[in-house]
Parts: structure tokens; sequence; C-alpha cells
């Protein structure tokens, strides 16, 4: 084992890179009808025939049951909240997505605060990630009621579902 | 004192270039198929081990979202990589364990997704041959093929001969890629040219596709099974790295080889085996192969396919199903080489059955120059 | 059931967040030498190398293919696993299963990370990246690049785990206090262990609650490390291990169940949670089998130590009650009456675990290790006060949908 434990401060160095980029998928359709039905302000749920069960948004497979979830249910446009995180202030240079700066591409504002939020809609049994706005952060709590807030023009795309505040303005 | 497994149901998938489907739908179908041949339910299931790759699926953690598909939903779980036939046997031993009673295994690869030429890339030594850059596995296998063509005075109307061997029997297995019925020596050595002496026809394609075991313990097996196929032998080993082997011969091969024989007691493969299913993603590596089986000496293995010994109504019928060079979805080739000759067994080769087949051989490969290889021998039949 | 199995030598690297000093290929010799020389055997002995890696953050595809050279592995049956998080769990089944399978008499299990080799953070990063690619199937029906930014850039420092955190809170009634508390004892005790990357003597809650909130509840000082280290175990059959080794540490059970309902990302932008994510229906039923296997009724009067993969605080809690070490809900009492000190009733993570030392690959193989240590005798400063007849070992990955479970003893079954 001793030539393993020379002392040796720092080997070489050298470059190389894994091209995440070039890969590609196929989708499923779901994501499709579900885009599509918001545009209308339907929020639709894939439903298990075998157990019952409504995903929100849609998914492929049952995994229980082993089956295609191949029934829909609509959802109501109202939840609770199940989960949240409470960002610290928006700093500009902190954090570098795919090496943008999210405050240099206008997505947030400095010092905003955000709150990612897990929200069952009455009717899911799953949950969706979305934002939640319109609402004192401090003030935010687990089994916070909430309805859905639509984006200003509905183009059949998922940013339709802006993200949801609260049910009552407190 | 080691217990029996068996194979009690299997199903695969049609292997092709571009399969219009989301990965889980794929497996999920698969899946389903596979436990139906079965006849069992996913409830009975006990573990399922799963057989891909973060390089080639693109994501790490390949197989995150992919346990409800295949069925694995509160059940033990586990994932091999590389070949398939390395989740067979870890399953294997899962069960000689005693600790479950039913496994399913699962291999399978997008090659659509990324190039899995690329992903070859990927596993050269990063500090040395990457950086130089000269090397790929076609390039490597070139480098073998001339190697062995050089030194046992094999030509490329031989490898030539292979690939028209596989790509015609391929014809009649609905499940194949890549289908020649009536394919030629000189369209194969006309066909694009990679790198000297190996053309497109000469190199497994390509393919997108899922292959599905399901293994049984003894007990389990002789009760919900009508024909199971006997796992009797199975043996693995590794090689050195590129740089340091010996390319002549497939020294790991030869290694697991040895090893599934003496579990199997098979003394004499060329008189104790009907037929063998084995992974030649280069048309030389077949006849290198023959030679690690044990089927002739080193460098005889072109006398072998000159004979006929091994087409599809020889004495030792070798890739019927059209082997890895009429389909190569990665991981799950192994595991399809399992499924062909488990389906010999049991006599539903529709189109391509070799007659009375009692005991088979499958084999199955991963890395450049097939540096990892697995050996099962399976056995049953009437 | 089982043949009866034990593990008999265990080798680790020192982990820090830059090994500079050494390749990735000398960084797990290292701890493959290490190992055999603790077991007394050399490398001609081993019958099969079971491996991994979390291999998307070294940039290299199959990684055993090159460094197989430095683990031993040519001319021997070499098999890779790699599972995520849970890798090292894998492994450390893997390499048991070969000899309780009655294969092979003797092998070894062999995981590791570098992730100075990457440009990344490293081990938090790894779930931005599974729901990365998840998102970007998304990203082609229009979705916003403020919620994509927010819903990965915020979370991503820890990724799921914060939200489960949350969950966790809001059960149990446990407090950002509490985290505080875990983090403190686990630097506490990775200062006892040389191996160990975070070493903090002395560590007290307070120190802790004096770094930065990355998002509530979790500090910096809360967040595990991204460690260079490889660690190796050696496992043998029943005779070898009685001829070679004093105090083998033996296979009781084990078990690795998954539950996709409780996951917070899930394939193609769907639906996800529909169980709590401290639910962890896979810890239950993979604690249940692998108790089962090994006969034991009372968890939480015949398990005396256990080593839990808690990257976050809150986890350390959650999973040790999933695991039926606690009653549910009750972890952050016993925490604070002490007993999952060094001293305690239920010593925990004493070498401070993966919220001290995290090289992914490796580190729910080290939760292994750890367990065979306090059983052997072996684990030098960190051992625990009271003798460990019974340990449990446990991982979990993928996101958070894999679980690892493995329950190791003095005696043989």
């Amino acid at each position: 084992m001793g030539y393993l434990k020379d002392e040796r401060p720092q080997t070489m160095m050298v470059e190389g890179d894994w091209q995440v980029g070039a890969y590609r998928y196929k989708a499923p359709r779901l994501l499709e009808e579900y885009t599509q039905a918001l545009k209308r302000k339907k929020i639709i749920g894939s439903l298990c025939l075998g157990c019952g069960k409504v995903i929100v948004p849609p998914r492929n497979i049952c995994g229980r049951c082993h089956q295609r979830m191949t029934g829909r249910q609509e959802v109501s446009p109202i939840g609770t909240i199940t989960s949240f995180v409470i960002s610290p202030p928006v700093v500009k240079g902190k954090y570098k997505l795919f090496g943008l700066d999210p405050v240099d591409t206008g997505a947030l504002k400095e010092g905003e605060v955000m709150v990612p939020v897990f929200v069952r809609l009455d009717g899911s049994d799953s949950n969706i990630a979305c934002l939640l706005f319109n609402a004192d952060p401090q003030k935010v709590f687990i089994g916070m009621r909430v309805k859905a807030v639509w984006a200003s023009e509905l183009k059949g795309a998922m940013s339709d579902l802006d993200g949801v505040e609260p049910l009552e303005n407190r | 004192m080691t217990k029996k497994v068996a194979i009690i149901g299997y199903a695969q998938s049609n292997h092709q270039a571009e399969v219009q489907k989301t990965r889980e739908d794929l497996v999920f179908d698969v899946a389903r198929e596979a436990l139906k041949n079965a006849g069992i339910l996913r409830e009975d299931l006990g573990t399922v081990i799963t057989s891909s790759t973060d390089f080639l699926d693109g994501r790490t953690i390949s197989n995150v979202f992919l346990s409800m598909a295949v069925g694995a939903y509160l059940k033990d779980e586990s994932k091999v990589e590389e070949d398939g036939t390395n989740a067979l046997y870890y399953a294997m031993m899962k069960l000689m364990a005693g600790a479950y009673e039913i496994a399913l295994v699962e291999a399978h690869t997008i090659g659509w997704t990324f190039n899995p030429h690329q992903v070859w890339l990927y596993t050269l030594d990063p500090l040395v041959d990457r950086q130089i850059g000269v090397l790929d596995d076609i390039a490597a296998a070139a480098l073998q093929a001339r190697a062995y063509m050089d030194k046992y005075g094999v030509s490329e109307k031989d490898l030539a001969q292979v690939a028209v061997k596989s790509l015609s029997d391929a014809a009649k297995n609905p499940c194949a890629h890549r289908k020649m019925p009536k394919v030629n020596v000189g369209q194969v050595l006309s066909s694009r040219k990679y790198y000297d002496p190996l053309t497109e026809l000469m190199i497994s394609p390509v393919s997108d596709g899922c292959a599905i075991v399901i293994l049984a313990s003894e007990e389990k097996a002789k009760q919900v099974c009508e024909q199971p196929v006997w796992i009797e032998g199975i043996g693995t080993c590794q090689d050195d790295y590129l740089r340091d082997r010996n390319l002549l011969s497939l020294n790991s091969l030869k290694k697991a080889a040895k090893a599934a024989y003496r579990m199997a007691k098979v003394k004499n493969p060329l008189k104790e085996i009907n037929v063998a299913e084995v992974s030649a993603r280069f048309a030389h590596e077949e006849l290198m192969i023959y030679e690690a089986l044990g089927l002739c000496r080193d460098g005889e293995g072109k006398d072998l396919l000159a004979k006929g010994v091994t087409k599809k109504s020889g004495k030792l019928p070798v890739n019927p199903s059209g082997g890895a060079l009429a389909a190569d979805p990665i991981c799950a080739t192994g595991l399809i080489r399992v499924i062909e000759a488990a389906k010999q067994i049991r006599g539903e080769a529709n189109g391509y059955q070799v007659p009375k087949v009692k005991r088979a051989l499958a084999h199955g490969q991963f890395g450049i120059c097939a540096q990892k290889n697995t050996v099962i021998i399976l056995g049953g039949g009437k | 059931m089982l043949r009866n199995t034990a593990i008999i030598g265990c080798g680790q690297t020192k982990h820090t967040s830059k090994r500079r000093d050494v390749s990735v290929a000398e960084l797990v010799a290292e701890a493959t030498y290490a190992a055999l020389e603790d077991a007394g055997i050399t490398m001609k002995d081993v019958g099969c190398v079971v491996s991994g890696n979390m291999q998307g953050f070294g940039g290299v595809a199959q990684p055993d293919l090159w460094i197989g050279d430095w683990m031993g592995c040519p001319g021997k049956p070499a098999i890779r696993i790699a599972t995520g998080g849970t890798t090292g769990g894998s492994v450390a089944h893997g390499a048991l299963y070969a000899v309780a399978s009655g294969m092979f008499d003797l092998a070894i299990g062999v995981a590791w990370e570098k992730h100075s080799d990457s440009k990344e953070a490293g081990a938090t990063t790894g779930l931005m990246h599974v729901g990365m690619a998840n998102l970007f199937h998304a990203l082609p029906y229009g979705l916003s690049l403020k919620n994509l930014i927010a819903t990965t850039a915020v979370g991503a420092a820890a990724g799921v785990a914060v939200y489960q955190a949350r969950f966790y809170m809001h059960r149990s009634g446990a407090t950002i206090e509490h985290l505080d508390m875990v983090a403190a004892k686990d630097r506490r005790n990775a200062a006892k262990n040389i191996y160990a990357h975070l070493q903090w003597p002395n560590c007290q809650p307070e120190d802790i609650a004096k770094t930065e909130m990355i998002a509530y509840p979790f500090r910096y000082g809360h967040v595990c490390p991204a460690s260079d280290g490889a660690s190796c175990i050696v496992v043998a059959s029943e005779k070898l291990a009685k001829k070679l080794c004093k105090q083998p540490a033996w296979l009781l059970g084990l078990a690795s169940y998954s539950d996709e309902e409780n996951q917070l990302q899930s394939e193609n932008y769907g639906g996800v949670g529909v169980l709590d994510p401290c639910e962890q229906m896979g810890a239950r039923i993979s604690a249940k089998k692998a108790y089962s296997m090994a006969g034991i009724t009372d968890p939480q009067k015949e398990i005396d130590l256990a080593e839990i993969y808690q990257p976050f605080p809150s986890q350390e809690m959650f999973f040790a009650e999933r695991l039926g070490l606690f009653d549910d809900g009750t972890a952050w009492r016993y925490l604070e009456k002490g007993e999952t000190d060094i001293n305690g009733s239920l010593p925990t993570d004493l070498s401070g675990g993966v919220n001290a030392t995290n090289a992914i690959g490796s580190s729910a193989l080290q939760r292994v290790l750890e367990c065979a240590l306090q059983i052997q005798g072996k684990a030098g400063e960190h051992q625990a006060s009271r003798k460990v007849r019974k340990a449990i070992a446990h991982g979990w990955g993928g996101v958070t949908n894999y679980i690892t479970v493995t329950v190791l003893g003095d005696t043989p079954r």
C-alpha cells in the first residue's frame, strides 16, 4: 500500500465534460390534455379505475393496480396547502441556473420572497407544486385554504395555472 | 445446498429504431405481458431488479420513476447496471438465499435518447484515453478485429458471413430490429465503412427495447409453472481495462463459461448444448465467442462457421433469433438472449425453432470489446 | 432461510471536500485495500466484487470498467449496483446476498464518490438533476420560467427534503430547535470519527442556530457536505468468518422496499405526494421484513444502535420512528433527553452520519460499515458506551422513494 500513501499534495488535473443537453425524450400526451383543459380553466386529473385514486397533474400509471390511469376526473380549483417553503429574499448573483441569474433575466425581483407550496386540490389525491401569491409569508400555515390563480391570458400552457392565493383575504 | 431457480415467464418488446412510447410506457407494456406469460399477479412478486444505466438514460438514478411501471411499488427492489444478465444473476442470488420466492428482472435501453456509441466513449479512462481522444468503441473493436484476423488468417468475408447469418435469420424473428432475409456477403462488405474492417452491417444497430424475465425458486416454480426453464449454471467475469487486456481472446468469457459449465456439469459444450444465444455486438466477436465458449480451439471460429455447425440447421445453432447484430438495446441485449434461449427450450420460437432443445446457452456482455461477460446454461424441455 | 453471513472487515478513506492528492481510482483502492487488511485476507481470496457510485457526478460511465483494476475485479465476477442515494446500501446488500446465496464464500462491496471531480456542489444537487430532467418535459408545455426557478432553485440546496421536514414538523410537533440539536450532535460525533468530513468538536445547537437560513426550516448548518471518499466491506460465509475474525458482524436481516406514492417529484411532471413524504411506507415495510428475518419482535428494546441516513437532520428523527425505534411523532422527545447520544439508550449516528460526511455513492455503505464497527468494538473514540448487540443501518435514495435496511448482530441467527 506504500505507494498509494505517498506524500503528494496534489495530483494532475485533466478536464472533461458530459453533454447532458444532448439527450432527447418522448413525452406522453397527458400533459397536452392537461394544458388544453387549463385553457378552459378546468383542472383535470387522471383517475385509476382500479383503486379510484385521482392524480393531478395527470399521471400515466397506477403503481398499486399496475394499470394505466385511463379515467379523467375534474378537480376543484380550491385546495389546501400541505407543505411550503419560504425562500429568503432573492439576492442578485447568489444563485445561477443554467449560467443565468434569475434577477438578470427578469424572472424574479431582487428582495422578493417566494413561497413555493404543495397544494392538494379538493378531489385530488396528489399535490401540485406551485407558487403562493398575495399572502404574508409569516402567516402561511399547513392546512391553509387556497384557490387557483389563473394567468391573464390563457394559452393552453402550464403557466395558465399561475399559482394559488389564499381563499379568504386575511 | 444452493437452491434451484427457474424462469417461469418472460416478454420482450418489438425492438426498433425509435419507439413511439415513453420509457415508462415501454417498460409497463412489457411488464404486463411478462406477468401474463408467467401466469402470476403483480402481488405475487417478491423482488424486482431493473437494469439500465444513467448515462444511457440521461438521468441520474435512471430507474427512479420506473418503479411503478415495472411493478415494483411497495416491493423489494434494486438496480444492477450494465447488462441485464447481471441483474438476472443478482435476482438469482436473492432467490437462492431464500429471501424471496419470485423475482422480476427487467432491462431496457432507449438508444434513440442518446447514442450509445457516445456513452461507450464515456466509459473510457478519463485521464488518458479520453484526453487523447482517438479511441471509441467501434475503433477499439476494429483494432481487435484486425489483430484477430491477422493472427488467425480470418478474412473480411468470414466476418460478413456472420452478419449474413444473423441478419437473414432475424427475418423470422418478429421482435428483431434489423431484418434482411436476402442479404449477401457483398452487401455487407459494401455497406458504410466505419473503421476498417468494420462496416455498418457488421455492427449492431442502435435499438430501443425492453426485456423482462420472471424467476422463481424451485418450489414456487413447480407450483405455478407448467414448463419452468431451469437455470442450471451461471458464471460472470470481468476482464482488465481496455488498454491492459490481451484483445486477441475474450478471457473473461472463458472464465465465465468455465464457471457456468462447472455449475451445470457440462463437459463438452459442443455435444451437450443444443442451441446458443450469444451477444456479439460486432461480427468478429461471434467468432471469438465460439472459441471462448470452448466450442473450438482459438482461431478456428471461422471453420466452425464455414462448416455450417453454427447455422440454424447445424449441430449447434448460434443466434437463430438474429442475435445482437439484429437488435441491440444495450442493457437488454443479454436478457433478450436469455429469453430467446428459454423460448427454444419451451418450443415457442415460432418460425425459427431449433428441434429437440434440452439445453441452451445464453450470453450477455458489457464494456468495450466485451470486457464483462455472463454465461447462463438453461435446461428443461420435453 | 439465509445461510449465515458476516462482515469481517471494513475500510474507508478520510473524507474531505477535495481529495486533491488522489485520482478517484486511487481513492477507491485506498478503501479497498484497507478493508482487505482489516479482514486479514488478500485480493486473491475474494470471490466476487460488488461496486457502485452515483456516476453522474464523476462524469465517467460505468466507472467499474476502468477502476475495476483498482478494486480487484479482473478475472472475477464483478457486479455494479447503483441506486442513487441508497447505492452504498444496495452495494452492501449485493455483497451480503452474494455470500448468503451460497454462490461465493468471500465477497467485497466497494462504494465511492468523488464530488470534487465535478464542477457541481454535488450531493445536494443530485435531486435537482432528477427534477430538472423531469421539468424539461414540462417546458414545451409552457411551464413558466419563474415557476421552474422557484421550485428548483429554492429547493435545490435541500431538494425535496425541506418540504418533507415541514410535513414532519407539522405532524409531530418537532421544531427548528430540534433540527439544530441533531445537527450539532452529528458534528460533535463526527469530531470523534477520524474518517468524517465535518468535524466540529463540542458543537452546540446555538452554533448551528447562528448559521444562515437557506429556506425555513433548513439552515446552512443543517445541510450535509459533499465529500470525496470511498468505503469497502468484506463479507464472508459463516465458516470463514469464524476462522478469520474474532467478532464478526453477523447479518440478521435485510430489505429494500420502495414507495413511490410518498415522493415529491414524479415522472413527466405528474402529481406527487399522494402520501405524506415523511410517512415512508418503504422504510416501515423494509424494517418489518428485516426484523422478521432477524427474529426481532420488539425493536425498541432489542436494537442497541442505529445508523440512519440523514443528510438533513429532520430525517434522523422521522426515519428512526418509521424503522420502529420510537413511536410515531416522539423521536424529538428522546433527542431532548439525550437518548440518542453516545451514552444513551439508542445511540444514533455516532459516526456523524451523512449529515457530517456525504460521499453519496458510499454514504449508505458507511452506515452498514459503522454498525459493523460498533458490533466489532472497533469504532475507536466514537464507540457506543453500551454493548452493541444488534444494530440497524438505513439508507434512503432516489427521490425519497428508495430505502435499504440492514440489521446486523453480534451472534449468528
